[in-house]
């Protein structure tokens, strides 16, 4: 086939014309196929190069190429505009209802008590404080006697205790953690103590299980003065830094002096737990000398403060199991 | 207790307002629950002043008055009393006010003429019979003021709550004795000396102690000649305001002194005591007494007895008994004031049901030198109400002496060592005797301090140390934070597990609930528990709260089954709860009961698919799900066995989660009898974990697997099988057969219905194809599936689809 500077002239110009007519990427492969591909035109007249004169070769060579660089240019020119034509369609089209709900995976909740008694175990770590555990049914010594209560005494009656079998009861407070922890170690130790506690109360604003959390510290030269700065740093991570605490003296048969401590909340006072200096007796049924080593402790309820964090007003929502209930905290 | 201000402030000087009063008092240790005015509310009336007063047009009786009250125009209100007059100060009820007598006020018409309000007599305040005229009040009473701030109406009274270790505080004296260590000055004490005739007491009666542990002294004291009758108003009024029946002038009189002193007293009946003896002695078993609440009480051993010489005629220290009531036939009364044993007098009031304000005073102490003065108090005011004669002198027995503290030795650098305090010791010393305690200094030794015997509670130092600080106040301590150095943080591994466990559901969308650890007697059987499973080992409750609920919980599951009852009954659905927690069972030969840690979530399904998915996921699934991410959470890897020993999961529906040989986790369907027994109407799935068993076993961090940079291959085989071929038997063989290139299988689809024959179901595997060190060849994938292709056809008797 004998070819010539115009007749690439009219190829080029046909295959501009198709380019600018092409609707879609796909039919641009195709226009590009028939100039440019093994059997287009274009690729034609570049093969017959080869029978001309050396002269005509080059001519005809470098009009050729020149053409399929000018095609090669038009068609990469025509897609880039057709593939933008495609994401402003995109762009335009696309509708969705975003008020629909998403579909995440299910929510789950930890308990409120759960949740404040991560919180305050929290901060009893950061101050050095390990975490003890003890048992729910306890022996009446480990609950009571070692912690100096005598027997027949008129402050057993303040704990409403529910008796199991075996003359053992559940225990009414957690400081059988005090006896179980302080027993066979050595001072200078700190510790603190969540858990469930039983009472043989059922009303309005009483549920016979509820929790506490107990805190004790033993050294050489710990003080009452410690004690309140403890308590007093405890209530300001929990109440935030202007709560006020007040502290009323008290009868613990386990702490001496004792003293009940109290917040201030929208202008009333709310008991909030005890605390006093460990009792000598107390050291010493733990074999601990209490001419050598003295300290504090003290414990107060968890649920109360997850009632009024999360606003629930009534103790029986907390253990009812009401899912509806759980779902909101 | 309750204590009338009025009555303490002829004890011992008071601050100037209640308010200041009861803030000391309670920042000393009186709990103060609550202050209470005796007298009828008046806070809703005003005071008013008659401007003018005009006879009723149409009614002679009436008036019509026009009365301002301070604000606003002057209110017009008809009158019927004869004593209005202008110009009066007077009591008014405006519309809407609700009197003392709980009638509200009302704007009304009286014979034509518009009344806005009631001009009050005595009588419709709560003040008095009176209804002759109305209050008129004194010319001072500033117009417009609350009545209650004009007229004083009632007592004001504090209801206190006493600590159990402080019996001398409850007492008028012990009350002022606390105010004089708070404020200083002086303790009036009323007057008990008696004039006493000549026969001596001693000729009338005999006092004998046979119990001379429980009876540490009895004093006697014999009037004889009086006349029983109803008691004068101020005594009346005195125990009504502590909240006292006033029952005759005998009784009431011991009361009153009880309450002045804390000392309890007694009153017989003298004539009808037979024998001429009083006897302090143990019960006899079996005997039995009359009671003055008109009960017969069975007694035993156990407790303390007043007897004459043919029976019982007290319970010690707790309650009189009927026979020797004193009754208006009385001429001649015995007064007994004693000092019994604290814990004999606890033990019986007790095991009788029987707390009464003599037993809760024994109980707490009573000042063991007090009786005599409370002896003679009460005969002076017998004699001064009831007429008579006071027979001379008392009669005494004495039992064994009262333990006492003398001395106690107090260190002043030790006291401050332990409160954080830097109080000097003559501050001490004088604190100390603020509270009756003498201290003396004591040549370069501690303070030697000498408690007074009505602090039975002061023992050792610490007593003390904590006497001073509370008279210092506990405000003025100062606020420090504990020094030293202390070793790392311990966190008990069960802790963790229990963090990690909560943690894991809460991420699979579990709510967590806690519930009351009892168990009802039947949750067993409706559990299907063998006769000799160790969870009807149960720990009894003696004192249950419901007797419905008589042990303590073994498993969590009947506590989850009546949480998932309620929230269903609530048309609450769609649950996925957990609870984390304790069971308890009970051991053969030790003392505790084991106190597992246990993890159960329950989730239920209300069959329906959600916005997002086309069909929802059986409930079965979703449990087992949450369970591979909890063994995946915790670190543990573990085996998936089909079956369970669980009695109250489904049979065909339930499986296990292994650790090597170690059952950790059950899950499964409920047991459709199960779910009958606890009326559990949905599809039910649980999972019951073992949280002992998992903790026994290590946490394994999960280790680095190289992972490939070549191209993976995927082949899709999917075979129809019989229905009963377990997929995860299949996927086992399949890892095994396919080879080193072999990435992983895992079943991508299943279908049981059109195109699959019936009892067949078609079973799609996923096989990923991959090398992590070439490039593989397709012949190697070629070979590998067709292995594959024929296990499913041997061993499984598969066909490919």
């Amino acid at each position: 086939m004998s070819v010539t500077g115009d007749s690439l002239d009219g190829i080029v110009s046909e295959a501009e014309a198709a380019i600018a007519a092409a609707s879609s990427v796909q039919e641009l492969v195709e226009i590009r196929a028939r100039f440019l591909g093994k059997k287009g035109s274009v690729t034609a007249v570049l093969r017959g190069v080869g029978d001309l004169s050396a002269e005509q070769r080059s001519r005809v060579g470098q009009t050729a190429n020149a053409a399929k660089q000018r095609i090669e240019s038009r068609a990469r020119e025509r897609r880039a505009a057709l593939e933008r034509e495609g994401r402003g369609r995109v762009l335009a089209e696309r509708r969705l209802d975003v008020t629909l709900p998403g579909h995440s995976p299910p929510l789950g909740h930890l308990h409120p008590v759960t949740l404040v008694e991560r919180d305050m175990c929290d901060f009893f770590t950061s101050l050095g404080y390990s975490i003890e555990d003890g048992p729910e049914v306890e022996s009446d010594y480990n609950n009571f006697s070692a912690l100096n209560f005598p027997d027949d005494h008129p402050a057993r009656d303040t704990q409403d205790t529910m008796f199991v079998s075996g003359g053992n009861l559940l225990r009414t407070h957690t400081s059988n953690v005090q006896i179980r922890a302080m027993t066979g170690r050595t001072p200078p130790f700190r510790f603190v103590a969540p858990g469930r506690v039983y009472r043989h109360d059922l009303d309005a604003t009483h549920y016979p299980m509820f929790h506490q959390i107990e805190a004790f510290c033993v050294g050489e030269d710990v003080t009452f003065a410690d004690l309140k700065g403890t308590l007093y740093a405890f209530a300001r991570h929990l109440m935030g830094s202007d709560v006020k605490l007040r502290f009323r003296p008290h009868f613990f048969p386990f702490t001496e002096p004792s003293a009940e401590m109290d917040f201030e909340w929208e202008g009333q006072w709310l008991e909030w737990g005890g605390c006093g200096m460990i009792h000598p007796q107390v050291l010493r049924n733990c074999r601990i000398d209490p001419e050598r080593h003295q300290g504090f402790a003290f414990g107060m309820g968890i649920d109360r403060t997850a009632m009024e964090r999360f606003g629930i007003p009534s103790i029986q929502l907390l253990f009812d199991g009401d899912a509806r209930v759980m779902e909101q905290i | 207790m309750r204590v009338s201000v009025d009555w303490l402030s002829e004890w011992v000087d008071l601050p100037d307002t209640v308010e200041e009063l009861e803030e000391r008092l309670t920042m000393g240790g009186l709990e103060i629950e609550e202050v209470i005015r005796t007298g009828p509310d008046l806070s809703g009336l005003r005071v008013g002043l008659v401007v003018e007063h005009a006879r009723h047009p149409d009614a002679d009786r009436l008036s019509v008055c026009r009365v301002d009250l301070g604000e606003g125009e002057p209110l017009e209100v008809v009158c019927g009393a004869p004593n209005v007059a202008a110009g009066q100060k007077v009591a008014v009820a405006t519309h809407g006010t609700v009197l003392p007598s709980g009638d509200k006020v009302k704007r009304s018409k009286i014979r034509g003429v518009r009344s806005n309000g009631m001009i009050c007599s005595d009588r419709e305040m709560n003040l008095g019979e009176d209804h002759q005229g109305i209050r008129v009040l004194p010319p001072e009473a500033p117009v417009g003021a609350r009545l209650d701030e004009v007229i004083p109406s009632g007592e004001t009274v504090l209801d206190v709550e006493i600590i159990p270790n402080r019996g001398d505080w409850v007492s008028m004296l012990g009350m002022a004795r606390e105010v004089r260590a708070h404020y200083g000055g002086e303790i009036r004490v009323p007057a008990a000396e008696v004039a006493e005739g000549e026969r001596p007491a001693s000729d009338d009666i005999r006092i004998e102690i046979d119990d001379c542990a429980g009876c540490h002294r009895y004093v006697a004291r014999i009037v004889r000649g009086i006349q029983v009758g109803p008691s004068p108003e101020w005594l009346r009024a005195r125990l009504e305001a502590v909240g006292l029946r006033s029952i005759n002038s005998i009784v009431d009189v011991t009361n009153l002194v009880m309450f002045e002193y804390g000392q309890p007293l007694h009153a017989f009946d003298l004539a009808k005591l037979r024998g001429g003896v009083v006897r302090v002695r143990a019960a006899e078993s079996g005997e039995k007494i009359a009671t003055l609440d008109g009960q017969t009480r069975e007694l035993v051993p156990e407790d303390l007895v007043i007897a004459d010489a043919e029976g019982a005629i007290a319970i010690a220290g707790v309650m009189g008994g009927a026979e020797s009531e004193v009754g208006d036939q009385t001429t001649e009364v015995l007064i007994e004031s004693a000092h019994f044993q604290p814990s004999r007098v606890r033990r019986t009031a007790r095991r009788l049901g029987l707390q009464t304000d003599a037993s809760y005073r024994f109980e707490r102490g009573v000042d063991p030198e007090g009786a005599g003065r409370a002896a003679a108090r009460a005969a002076r005011l017998i004699q001064e109400l009831a007429g008579g004669t006071v027979s001379r002198g008392e009669v005494v027995a004495q039992g064994e002496p009262p333990p006492v503290t003398e001395e106690i030795r107090l260190d002043p650098a030790r006291a401050n060592r332990l409160l954080g305090t830097e109080i000097p010791e003559e501050e001490m010393i004088a604190l100390l005797s603020r509270q009756d305690i003498e201290a003396t200094r004591n040549a370069d030794g501690p303070l030697v301090c000498r408690p007074p015997s009505f602090r039975s509670d002061l023992h050792i130092a610490e007593d003390l140390i904590e006497e001073i600080a509370r008279i210092h106040g506990y405000q003025h301590i100062p606020t420090t934070l504990p020094e030293g150095a202390f070793e790392g943080v311990e966190l008990p591994p069960r802790r963790r597990l229990v963090l990690e466990v909560s943690d894991s559901l809460k991420g699979s969308g579990l709510t967590e609930v806690m519930t009351f650890p009892a168990a009802r007697s039947g949750d067993f059987n409706g559990l299907q528990l063998d006769a000799d499973d160790d969870r009807r080992r149960a720990v009894e409750l003696e004192n249950p709260i419901q007797s419905t609920d008589p042990v303590l919980r073994t498993t969590l599951v009947p506590s989850l089954l009546r949480a998932a009852q309620t929230n269903l009954r609530r048309q609450v659905e769609r649950l996925r709860l957990f609870e984390v927690g304790r069971v308890f069972l009970a051991r053969e030969g030790e003392e505790l009961p084991e106190e597992p840690l246990q993890a159960v979530a329950l989730l239920t399904d209300a069959g329906e698919a959600s916005l997002w998915e086309s069909k929802s996921v059986p409930v079965f699934f979703q449990a087992k799900g949450v369970g591979e991410r909890l063994m995946a959470d915790l670190g543990r890897s573990c085996t998936f066995r089909a079956g369970t020993r669980e009695p109250y999961l489904h049979p065909g529906a339930a499986g296990e989660f292994w650790i090597g040989e170690t059952p950790i986790a059950a899950v499964g369907e409920l047991h459709p009898e199960t779910a009958a027994h606890f009326e559990v109407e949905a599809a039910t799935a649980l999972l019951v974990v073992d949280l002992e068993a998992m903790g026994r076993i290590p946490r394994r961090d999960p280790q680095y697997r190289e992972v490939s940079q070549y191209p993976s291959v995927r082949r899709d085989l999917a075979v129809v099988l019989d229905r009963a071929t377990e997929a995860g038997e299949v996927l086992e063989a399949i890892r095994k057969t396919g080879g080193a290139s072999l990435a992983s299988a895992e079943v991508f689809d299943r279908w049981e219905g059109r195109g699959v024959p019936e009892g067949k179901v078609s079973l799609t595997f996923r096989l990923i194809f991959q090398r992590t060190e070439r490039n593989l060849t397709d012949s190697e994938v070629v070979k590998a599936t067709d292995r594959v292709v024929n296990l499913l056809a041997h061993r499984f008797g598969g066909e490919l689809r």
